[in-house]
């Protein structure tokens, strides 16, 4: 890596990079990879970096390297996103070319700018994906084809309620208590009406979809890497949204009847 | 049914799950393909584990959340992506619903029974099932991290020289 001179203006670097480390922490990228990238960018136009994550915000110090009078510090508030891999990928991606091409910032902030707009998948495709998907799964844990059905249509109408009042902005606890209790008690209609010979399987597998697995697993790796304190943030908020799916598992289950008679 | 096509069934239901599920955190299309079949892969060779070898179903998952880790790092290797990408939605459908399911329904036959000798059975119901679900939990996650770890350096590297590769090729 060549000396670099610091070209850019540091208020600029500095905007650019909290965007760029909210986005990464906001669409579910680990901490580690946060840091790793916001630092390589910041090298390839001659500035260290260093920063803290907790849960809530980031607080970053961008220095020259060579005058380290020249420097600012912030803290900028965390936004909660929704979860997007290809956002991951395509942020790590531009790091890495930024460090090996020597893009100018305007360039490399123009490519983020395009990254963050690209719309996503359409819900409507996400909604039936991730209908079959849980069938699917339904199948895995022994459920036989009515099982499997009655899944698709518990999954079809949780997550479209999911979707409609995270549209709206709903706290995240109420929407996974309330989608896990329409889901399943759509599930529990196959035990009333006696459809198929596994309607248990059916009732658990109906709220799986729910699960945030990436935050978990992401709990983990931050944890392991020594960013302990926002790893065991990740978890107690996965463990939060779980105990929300349990509670609305448990009114079905109240209000069916079931779970007195094993 | 013969063992082997149960094998295979397994593992194609296991990368429907999977790709349905994944297209919830909206992943590259390419991605959604190779975590598919690394799901398929992760899901069958559990359930190989399970009914030929003596491992039980946390052992089983251990190794095929590695065996996930190992090849989601192949794979961000091949098309540069980074590897969490492909072992997030592919370690999906190993998530223990089942136990947790039945944890919280004994949960309430406790809450709601007088009799002593349900109580004692439901005491061990909770915690066989609650225990499993943990244990299958931590194994899935620890096993999957445990190559991002092996290969640390390299893991924050896969998504590098997209682009230098591209102009080498033109």
């Amino acid at each position: 890596m060549n000396e670099k001179n610091c070209t850019e203006d540091i208020q600029e670097l500095s905007d650019f990079l909290l965007d760029y480390a909210v986005s990464l922490m906001g669409v579910g990228a680990h901490t580690a990879r946060v840091v790793r990238n916001t630092v390589r960018i910041a090298e390839c136009y001659g500035y260290d970096v260093d920063m803290t994550i907790f849960q809530r915000n980031v607080t970053m110090t961008v220095k020259n390297s060579h005058d380290s009078s020249i420097r600012r510090t912030y803290v900028r508030k965390l936004i909660p996103m929704a979860l997007n891999l290809r956002v991951i990928s395509k942020l790590s991606a531009l790091s890495w070319d930024a460090y090996d091409d020597c893009l100018p910032l305007n360039e490399v902030k123009a490519v983020y700018a395009d990254i963050m707009a690209e719309p996503p998948i359409s819900r409507w495709f996400v909604l039936l994906a991730a209908s079959a998907g849980n069938a699917a799964f339904c199948r895995l844990f022994g459920g036989d084809i009515y099982a499997m059905g009655i899944v698709f249509i518990a999954t079809l109408i949780g997550f479209l309620v999911r979707q409609e009042l995270m549209k709206r902005h709903m706290d995240h606890r109420i929407v996974f208590f309330i989608s896990a209790f329409l889901a399943s008690l759509i599930a529990s209609a196959g035990v009333h009406f006696n459809i198929g010979g596994t309607q248990d399987v059916a009732i658990a597998v109906s709220v799986l979809y729910l699960i945030p697995g990436v935050p978990l697993i992401n709990s983990i790796i931050d944890v392991i890497e020594g960013h302990v304190l926002i790893g065991l943030s990740r978890a107690i908020n996965a463990g939060i949204l779980i105990t929300c799916i349990a509670l609305g598992l448990y009114m079905t289950l109240i209000i069916s009847g079931l779970g007195t008679d094993i | 049914m013969s063992y082997i096509s149960s094998i295979f069934f397994d593992g194609l239901f296991a990368a429907a799950a999977s790709a349905g599920f994944a297209t919830i955190s909206n992943p590259p299309k390419k991605a959604i393909l190779i975590s598919a079949s690394l799901a398929a892969v992760g899901h069958g060779l559990r359930y190989f584990l399970m009914n030929s070898t003596p491992l039980d179903i946390t052992s089983a998952t251990f190794v095929s959340a590695f065996t996930i880790g190992m090849g989601s790092m192949l794979c961000a290797k091949l098309v540069h992506f980074p590897a969490e990408i492909f072992s997030f939605p592919s370690l999906l459908p190993m998530v223990p619903g089942m136990y947790a399911y039945k944890t919280i329904l004994s949960l309430i036959s406790f809450m709601k029974s007088d009799d002593e000798a349900l109580l004692q059975h439901m005491i061990i119901e909770i915690f066989r099932n609650g225990l499993t679900a943990l244990g299958i939990m931590t194994a899935l996650v620890v096993g999957a991290a445990i190559p991002l770890f092996i290969f640390y350096e390299q893991s924050f590297m896969m998504t590098r020289r997209k682009r230098s590769a591209k102009n080498q090729d033109t």
